[in-house]
């Protein structure tokens, strides 16, 4: 009699007793989770770097150092460089490039110079932005294939129903949570990387403003160098 | 330090972090959420006693009786069936008209002795058998009186095993059951707010009904302390309040204790 009552409904034995496709489910949910959470923790800290960085070298250039310096500074150290020193290498050297040649043209000095500078913002911001939506599709994807599984748990808990004459809670019990155990685990992998995308594409966002803001006023310091 | 090894101490890191993250939560999952992880408890086991069980009652081992010797065989009848005499040997015939009467006559008398022997023999065997049966009869009426009194003995024995099982199992459920009286009655102290001016030969008198799990179905004051309700009240509060009450495991035990009789006093 007891036991229809008592079965084991631990976690792990929930897990084992799915059946194939639930399981498989589960391990695509589980592989899901943990690629995300290693992105979060990835980009969390490479954000949070390039974020001192980028704040470190405004202080440096808004505090009055020579450009030429700066510019030395950062060649120098290209690999340790951040993003917005990158940003600003490439452009200076686009300017001196073509300051010595003779004849040049202001306005397409100040052009090529700023597409340079440009080119690099792309290319750090593609590197800051990379990964983000692979969380935004884990978020918006892994509950439905934990539904997916939990659907199936269902449908299957309910075909061994048939074979019951009277069916009570207790035969029905341990297949729903079973089954639920997939939804579960999907959204164990969904939220925290909901959570994450959010927080990163903000942090992205900020960053990028900051990057062409002073894209701008540099600009606007080399031309005015020229005069 | 170099970008590069900056990033590749980055992945390490966040790989690490990723994997001890999901432990934790494997382990919150596991330890944390337990689904019913103890049986139920049914709500209701009713187990029906025809009898109290007699817990392993010691062998006394009431022998079956013994089984009644077989009785000698019955003695042989004594009588054996005389072999017919045998005729003489024909005397010489002789020649002999008268003779021959004579051997006519003797001829007759011979037969008939040896019909009458014969006869004689016969009625001989018939009464033995008749004396057989009838001894056969005595024997087994014997046998039977002996078995009856076999089996009064055995009941009568099996009777006494009982009664005196049934009263060492009194003794020790008694003794239980007054320990766990004792029990109940301490933990219902334990919630009795006294009153004010409760004299202390206040006594008060509660017939309890309790269920199996300890549950008290109803409390009914059976003697009051008459000068103080209050008293009263309270004890019947620090009843209702002690549930569950401390009850043995032993469903035998139950019965002594659906309905109990309870005593208290304000100082004990």
């Amino acid at each position: 009699m007891n036991a229809t009552l008592t079965h084991d409904m631990s976690v792990l034995s929930l897990i084992t007793g799915a059946s194939i496709p639930v399981q498989l489910v589960m391990a695509l949910l589980l592989l899901a989770s943990m690629f995300s959470w290693y992105y979060i923790f990835l980009k969390a800290f490479t954000l949070r770097r390039t974020a001192q960085q980028t704040a470190e070298f405004e202080r440096q250039f808004w505090s009055g150092a020579d450009l030429n310096e700066l510019y030395q500074r950062a060649v120098n150290a290209r690999e340790s460089a951040g993003s917005l020193e990158r940003i600003f290498e490439a452009g200076f050297r686009e300017f001196t490039k073509h300051r010595r040649e003779p004849g040049a043209d202001v306005g397409a000095l100040m052009d090529s110079t700023r597409r340079a500078m440009r080119a690099t913002y792309q290319r750090e911001m593609d590197k800051l932005e990379s990964s983000l939506s692979f969380l935004a599709s884990v978020g918006s994807v892994s509950p439905y294939v934990g539904l997916l599984g939990t659907v199936w748990g269902i449908m299957n808990s309910f075909r061994g129903l048939a074979n019951v004459g009277q069916a009570t809670l207790s035969h029905v019990a341990p297949g729903i949570a079973e089954a639920l155990i997939a939804t579960a685990i999907g959204l164990f992998a969904a939220i925290p990387a909901v959570v994450a995308y959010n927080r990163f594409a903000g942090d992205v966002n900020q960053l990028a403003i900051r990057f062409e803001s002073f894209t701008e006023e540099f600009s606007n310091i080399l031309q005015r160098q020229l005069h | 330090m170099t970008a590069t090894a900056f990033h590749s101490r980055d992945e390490a890191l966040a790989g690490g972090l990723a994997f001890a993250m999901h432990v934790l939560f494997l382990i919150l999952l596991v330890f944390g959420v337990s689904w019913q992880h103890k049986p139920i408890e049914t709500a209701a086991v009713v187990d029906l006693w025809r009898d109290l069980p007699t817990v392993a009652p010691p062998k006394t081992e009431v022998e079956p009786p013994a089984p009644v010797k077989p009785e000698p065989p019955p003695p042989q009848p004594r009588v054996e069936a005389k072999p017919p005499p045998k005729p003489e040997p024909a005397p010489a015939v002789k020649p002999d008209i008268a003779l021959k009467e004579k051997l006519d006559k003797e001829r007759k008398l011979k037969e008939q002795a040896v019909a009458e022997n014969k006869k004689r023999v016969e009625e001989k065997t018939r009464e033995a058998e008749i004396d057989k049966k009838k001894r056969a009869e005595a024997e087994a009426l014997k046998k039977k009186q002996a078995a009856e009194a076999d089996a009064k003995r055995v009941a009568s024995e099996e009777a006494k095993a009982r009664d005196a099982l049934a009263n060492q199992q009194a003794a020790a459920s008694a003794k239980v059951v007054d320990e766990y009286k004792r029990r109940i009655i301490e933990k219902v102290r334990r919630f009795i707010v006294l009153p004010p001016n409760v004299s202390d030969s206040a006594q008060v008198e509660f017939d309890v009904v309790v269920l199996p799990g300890g549950e008290v179905l109803g409390a009914k004051l059976k003697k009051s302390s008459n000068s103080i309700p209050a008293y009263d009240a309270a004890v019947e509060r620090a009843i209702l309040k002690a549930q569950p009450l401390p009850l043995p495991s032993d469903p035998a035990l139950m019965r002594q204790f659906r309905e109990l009789n309870l005593v208290f006093r304000p100082k004990e």
